[in-house]
């Protein structure tokens, strides 16, 4: 299979071969860097493997090539596009970076939108509670946006090349969860409605709310120093924002309104897109081409996302070009021709980067930290990172692990490629001051204690206390810069209770700087790197294979490679993670929408092939090994591309930006760019920014993250809580701490709801605790609470997840009702799993001691009258049982009633009295000694079971009822159940459930 | 550490005799010597000295860039090397894990080959596989961590097994992988996964099941077999845990006694008792008094010989099934009854009063009312151990004149 794939690599994409071949002088260093790696790695990359390494030196193709088995017609397809794209522009790569994520928008959308929404509300709730003002209406607007997904795809997508969006990416991450949970089906239309109407200031009116608080700040102090114009527009953006949240249309009017609203748009909803955003600013900035792209583009079709990202870059970049905007967004949307030209743009504002880059310091601090203090480390620490990142990756996702194997060379493949791609990016731009900056940034890093309060400086104590080495240090020195600078923006600074305060996530630092490490390599050698829209890499949480065909082959393979990168950008420095995240997390909304048809799809391969920009690259590379390879292919074609006074235009962007970032961080006395980010940034509520760290390390490897530093203390003070299944991290706003945990615990038991209200109480208790990581004798109460009331319900689905919960936490030695649950456990495993070697599981797990205890013998006497039959038993056992294993033992009865009539049938002749089946089959609730009113009762109901399973009923001389057992052999019956539900589980149908059990 | 007296001209003597030995054996197709090359765990000297020339001459892979007709090998020999080198350190887990890595690599130069030359190398690798994982677990499990190789080396055999299961001459090895997968399977308690690999053995027309090598097919049948003990499944069971017997090597007595053991409850359950000479010689004494109890019908012997047992039953699975001869012990006991009341008197010999019936549990100190007692009757009969009827009236079981206690030989009891 890998052969073929290399095969059909070659074959088809001889385009990119080419490209790659005419790149490789400028990729000498990464040949040279890769090539130890690659050897290490040949193992595994054996066969496409070692062929790819000798033409790129880049190792990741033969990861690729396993994954991508299934795609490679689709493939194809896009190789010819990306050919094409290639041959008239060299860095079409940034656009075919772009339709990946639009293909995968469109799997995404299809399958997990419920999922999302669900997910994504929830994540918003804890969202609007956060100190943002702004917020509350983007809630709204990401309703709204929600909508775009399908019909919008290709507007998000433009979204996500827009300039700006790189930086809100940073807070995106958590925006972007936000946002999508807005997304609501509902939304949906109203979305789309709009979009088609072509109107981008609805579209962006919505989600610039959410953005406000983030990307409007951001950006005006971002870009404020970079370039007078773009603070200027900025200015009006965050203006327009407000104006706009209410006003849909009055976005339009304005021309740099207008624009700025493009680039929210495109920041809010396609994180991911962001950092491609960047780039295309930079096409912007020789306007002609642009504009000469557009028609064509628009000419072509008229797709409105790609339009959307370049009208955002134009405006930002070029004021002339907004007039454009409206039709290139358009236009670009449902083709994927459109998008190669807009590629074009994006890769002509290849320069453009740099100006992001300088804006964005604070987050690629943490990428030049790295390559000044390891520089050497570099490809020794290659191979450990991949090596971790695999093992990761591999217990997080089951598909993985059938790649296992591959991962170590997939991952180093990623890691330099993507950090070729994407960190180096910025790199090249700001190399010629890096240095300088480390070492700046590193004194930026030592805060001025005297205007800190003291838990702060206690917080920072033992933060850095954590570090084992400098690298440590310096990383989570600008982690926490960013932190305090943020909070310094919010306000929250002096009120923040410090002591208490989460420690942020070393081990991600960690994992960061090892990726920075490998990346900073490719970065010098690529100039390509230096546009690195960040692609998104699908949180693991996320729903990952479902995505189209043609989408999937690179996915699967690169689900590890996407955590990989993923995690790298994740664990970065904060700063850099946000921007990164933020990138990624539009990405994921872009690809929903963009992904609607197979016109993409070529456009897409393109994307992969020579999208990759640095970014992309970097980012992307995540989809899929083969991706990665081909981006390192395209990059290298990028670079060659990149003709020098391409390269020095963007210089001088770049260093225009950085002039400007500097006077105004000298300004602020805020030199840092991680500060500097984060005044920017700085609305954002702590909460967010912890659980950004969390979400970051969601996509970790979960063993290298550090749970202490990241678990969640609540501080809600509700007793009532609904419960939402989170799809993203906690907010410590809307967790109850264990006091009021305990609290809404006896509140539930003392309620007189009904079950549905209690079940739901006691799910969002345990996600509290959960969250929290309370493992103690009241999480056991709870689960056992749980337990006991499906139990009494006979929702065995909810008390299964119970039982395996309290099994684990007996296991850890906590103490509950053991005994109690061990004997359920039993009646569950014997009456309802009708599986010989559970039982027998389950009877051999029992300790001796629990043989001892009434209840657990109870349930052994009744697996024993199960097994030979003995009805008799069975219901004498039901009448004297402990707890509630009356219960269980009800949910089994009317099947041994059924096989004891049956039984009696064959057996008796020629009658059974009717009061003796009924006192055998537990019908009576009195032994038949007792009075006869309530014999007779039981008779009744007796009579009336037999009855409806067909039995044939006589009454004889004496006019007691007969169960005539020679004509009900053949008239026995189990009648359907009432309640069937054509999905199996009765109780999934709610109101089947309501009445059942609630009225 | 012997490895420390070795010089390095000699360790890099013996890495380079030892790739030479690889690449002579792939290209004269000599499967023999590779076997020897990969059974790490065999600890043959020949791998043991090569491990310590590999502990001494840190970088071997620098030996294998020498020359093509190593390089070419690379993916398998440098994780083969490391694999080797920790397994020489008692570094299990690192070791498995390299050791995965070498056989994968080796699976995908397996699967170009066109002939099945090399199959015997791949049974050794596959069985590496298992054993290292085994003992990577238990080091895992010893140092307080998740056991997971194990599981890792069941998917990656899955992973063989794909390239095997196919048409052609390769097939043949596809049962030998499967009877590691199975063994896997069982240790893990994941019997759930035997499924999809028996069905593609059993379904495949184009392959005769007979065509495989004896000893695979006696594993085969033999783990077969006990899925379908789990199932109680008793006719299947007993074929194909009685093929496993028939053609298992009469000089395996470990071998046989492992098929014996689930055999013989099989058997009992459907009527076919041992003889006691057959459990002694055997070791199977667990048994005795269970059929001891059957020929008696003596219920008290038969919980008793259940409880004492009981965690060695549980264990092997045989519990539930030895549980279910209960009937048969009763429909013993109403025999038992029977003949003494046909002694007596001729006539009404079968009719017989569940007075009676109760007593006699009673005397064999078992304590169970007429209602409990009428049940059992009726499952009796109902299960067909008994032929005839019960009165409920009369608290009779009136038994057919005509072989009023079947014969069980051979036939499931189930209903």
């Amino acid at each position: 299979m890998m052969n073929q794939g290399s095969a059909t690599m070659t074959t088809l994409d001889p385009s990119s071969q080419e490209n790659h071949q005419a790149v490789d002088p400028n990729q000498h260093h990464m040949s040279s860097y890769y090539a130890p790696p690659n050897s290490t790695v040949a193992p595994w990359s054996a066969h496409g493997a070692d062929s790819y390494a000798r033409e790129n030196g880049v190792v990741s193709h033969s990861g690729y090539d396993h994954d991508q088995q299934a795609v490679p017609p689709s493939r194809n397809v896009q190789d010819g596009l990306n050919v094409a794209t290639s041959a008239t522009t060299p860095s079409s790569g940034a656009t075919n970076v772009q339709q990946d994520y639009s293909s995968y928008g469109t799997y995404q959308s299809t399958d997990p939108y419920g999922y999302n929404n669900t997910g994504y509300a929830a994540y918003y709730n804890g969202y609007q509670q956060q100190p943002n003002q702004s917020y509350p209406q983007p809630s709204g607007a990401y309703q709204n946006t929600g909508a775009p997904y399908q019909p919008l795809s290709s507007l998000q997508n433009t979204g996500s090349y827009a300039g700006p969006a790189s930086y809100s990416s940073t807070y995106y991450n958590p925006g972007d969860y936000q946002t999508s949970g807005g997304y609501t089906s509902g939304a949906y239309n109203t979305q789309t409605n709009a979009w088609h109407e072509g109107q981008y200031a609805t579209y962006t009116s919505h989600q610039y709310p959410s953005y406000n608080s983030d990307s409007n700040a951001a950006y005006s102090s971002t870009t404020a120093p970079a370039a007078s114009q773009y603070q200027q527009q900025y200015k009006q953006w965050a203006d327009y924002y407000n104006h706009t949240q209410n006003d849909v249309p009055c976005a339009p009017g304005t021309e740099n309104i207008s624009v700025s609203n493009v680039s929210s748009l495109s920041c809010p909803v396609p994180a991911g897109y962001s950092a491609s955003g960047v780039q295309a600013p930079a096409s912007h900035a020789p306007p002609g081409k642009p504009e000469s792209g557009l028609p064509a583009l628009s000419a072509v079709q008229s797709p409105a996302v790609g339009g959307n990202v370049h009208d955002s870059y134009w405006k930002h970049w070029a004021p002339s070009f907004q007039n454009q905007q409206p039709d290139p967004v358009q236009s670009y949307g449902q083709k994927p021709l459109d998008i190669t030209p807009s590629h074009e743009n994006l890769q002509q504002s290849s320069s453009c980067p740099q100006g992001p880059s300088t804006q964005y310091q604070a987050s690629y601090q943490m990428p030049y930290n790295y390559q000044s203090s390891l520089p050497t480390v570099q490809q020794t620490v290659t191979p450990a990172d991949t090596g971790s990142a695999s093992k990761l990756q591999i217990p997080t996702n089951p598909r993985i692990t059938s790649t296992m194997t591959m991962g170590l060379p997939k991952l180093d493949m990623q890691s330099s490629t993507t950090n070729a791609v994407a960190r180096p990016a910025y790199v090249s731009v700001s190399l010629p001051k890096t240095n300088e900056k480390v070492s700046s940034n590193a004194a930026d890093n030592a805060l001025k204690p005297d205007t800190f309060p003291k838990s702060l400086c206690g917080y920072v104590e033992r933060a850095l206390a954590r570090c084992k080495d400098d690298t440590q240090m310096v990383a989570s020195q600008a982690v926490m810069k960013e932190i305090i600078t943020k909070a310094t923006a919010d306000g929250s600074l002096h009120t923040r209770d410090w002591d208490t305060e989460p420690l942020f996530p070393m081990s991600s630092v960690d994992a960061d700087k090892k990726e920075r490490v490998i990346f900073s390599a490719p970065v010098s050698s690529s100039p390509k790197s230096k546009r690195s829209p960040s692609r998104r890499y699908k949180s693991r949480w996320e729903p990952l294979v479902e995505e189209k065909p043609t989408v999937q082959p690179a996915s699967v393979t690169p689900d590890a490679s996407k955590y990989g990168s993923w995690n790298r950008q994740f664990s970065g420095g904060k700063s850099d993670n946000k921007v990164n995240n933020s990138s990624h997390v539009k990405f994921s909304l872009p690809q929903r929408k963009t992904p609607k048809t197979d016109v993409f799809r070529p456009a897409k391969r393109q994307c992969v092939g020579d999208g990759m920009d640095a970014t992309d690259n970097g980012e992307a590379s995540s989809d899929s090994d083969k991706e990665r390879s081909q981006s390192a292919y395209k990059s290298a074609a990028g670079a060659a591309a990149d003709t020098p006074e391409e390269r020095r235009r963007r210089e001088n962007r770049s260093k225009r930006f950085e002039r400007g970032h500097g006077s105004r961080i000298a300004a602020n006395d805020n030199r840092s760019r991680n500060g500097g980010a984060g005044n920017v940034y700085a609305r954002r509520a702590t909460a967010l920014v912890l659980s950004k760290n969390i979400e970051e390390n969601g996509n970790c490897a979960v063993e290298d993250i550090d749970w202490d530093a990241l678990t969640v203390k609540g501080t809600c003070q509700e007793i009532e809580k609904r419960y939402l299944r989170l799809t993203s991290a906690p907010d410590p706003a809307t967790v109850r701490p264990e006091e009021v945990l305990e609290k809404a615990l006896n509140m539930v038991q003392t309620s007189p709801k009904n079950y549905l209200y209690k079940c739901d109480q006691l799910k969002s208790i345990r996600q509290d605790l959960t969250v929290q990581r309370i493992r103690n004798e009241l999480t056991v109460k709870v689960y056992e609470t749980h337990g006991r009331l499906a139990i009494e319900v006979g929702d065995l689905s909810e008390y299964n997840q119970c039982q395996s919960q309290l099994k684990t936490l007996y296991a850890e030695g906590i103490k509950g009702c053991d005994m109690e649950f061990a004997a359920y456990n039993l009646l569950c495993v014997l009456l309802h799993s009708s599986n010989n070697r559970d039982l027998l599981l389950a009877l051999s797990r029992l300790p001796a001691e629990a043989r001892q205890n009434d209840a657990v013998k109870h349930a052994l006497s009744v697996r024993a009258a199960v097994s030979t039959g003995n009805y008799v038993a069975y219901f004498r056992l039901y009448k004297t049982a402990p707890n509630l294993n009356t219960c269980l033992m009800d949910l089994y009865a009317d099947k041994m009633r059924y096989a004891a009539v049956r039984c009696m049938s064959r057996s008796n002749r020629p009658t059974v009295p009717v009061t003796y089946i009924a006192q055998v089959l537990g019908f009576t609730s009195v032994v038949s000694t007792t009075e006869e009113s309530e014999d007779t009762d039981g008779a009744e109901d007796c009579v009336e079971w037999l009855k409806a399973h067909g039995a044939c009923l006589t009454s004889d001389s004496s006019g007691e009822m007969q169960f005539d057992a020679k004509a009900s052999v053949s008239t026995l019956y189990m009648p359907e159940p009432e309640d069937a539900v054509s999905h199996g589980d009765a109780s999934l149908a709610v109101n089947d459930f309501l009445t059942r059990n609630l009225m | 550490m012997a490895s420390a007296y070795i010089s390095m001209g000699e360790a890099h003597r013996r890495i380079t005799d030892f790739l030479n030995r690889f690449s002579d054996a792939v290209s004269s197709q000599d499967a023999k010597s590779l076997c020897l090359i990969f059974s790490i765990s065999s600890n043959s000297s020949f791998l043991l000295s090569l491990s310590d020339a590999l502990i001494t001459f840190q970088d071997a892979s620098r030996v294998m860039r020498q020359a093509d007709r190593y390089s070419q090998y690379a993916d398998i020999l440098l994780p083969l090397f490391r694999a080797l080198q920790s397994y020489r350190l008692k570094n299990l887990v690192e070791s498995y894990q390299a050791f995965e890595k070498a056989a994968n690599a080796f699976t995908q130069e397996f699967r170009n080959w066109e002939s099945a030359w090399a199959l015997e190398a791949l049974y050794v690798i596959a069985y590496e596989t298992r054993i290292l994982a085994e003992r990577a677990d238990r080091e895992l499990a010893s140092n307080g961590k998740t056991p997971e190789k194990l599981k890792g080396a069941g998917s990656f055999l899955m992973k063989v097994f794909g390239v095997l299961a196919g048409k052609g001459s390769k097939r043949v090895g596809a049962l030998y992988v499967t009877c590691q997968l199975f063994k896997i399977y069982f240790k893990l308690g994941t019997v759930h996964l035997c499924k999809s690999v028996t069905r593609s053995i059993e379904t495949a027309r184009i392959f005769d099941f007979e065509e495989f090598p004896l000893r695979d097919k006696v594993t085969y049948m033999y783990y077969t077999g006990r899925l379908e003990v789990y199932n109680e499944n008793f006719s299947a069971a007993d074929h194909k845990l009685s093929y496993a017997l028939s053609h298992c090597n009469p000089q395996k007595e470990r071998n046989i006694r492992m098929i014996l053991k689930y055999l013989i409850p099989v058997k009992l359950s459907i009527g076919i008792l041992p003889k006691t000479s057959l459990l002694e010689k055997y070791n199977l004494t667990e048994y005795n008094n269970i059929v001891l109890a059957l020929r008696r019908g003596d219920l008290r012997l038969l919980r008793c010989a259940l409880q004492e047992h009981e965690d060695q039953f549980l264990r092997s699975g045989v519990y539930l099934v030895l549980e279910k001869l209960e009937l048969q012990v009763y429909q013993r006991l109403l025999k038992k009854i029977y003949i003494i009341q046909k002694q007596k008197d001729q006539n009404k010999a079968h009719q017989i009063k569940l007075d009676l019936i109760v007593r006699a549990l009673k005397w064999l100190e078992i304590d169970m009312d007429v209602d409990e007692v009428e049940c059992i009757m009726s499952i009796l009969i109902y299960k067909n151990f008994v032929k005839g009827y019960f009165a409920h009236k009369s608290k009779v079981v009136v038994l057919s004149k005509q072989d009023p206690f079947p014969r069980l030989t051979g036939k499931a009891v189930n209903s």
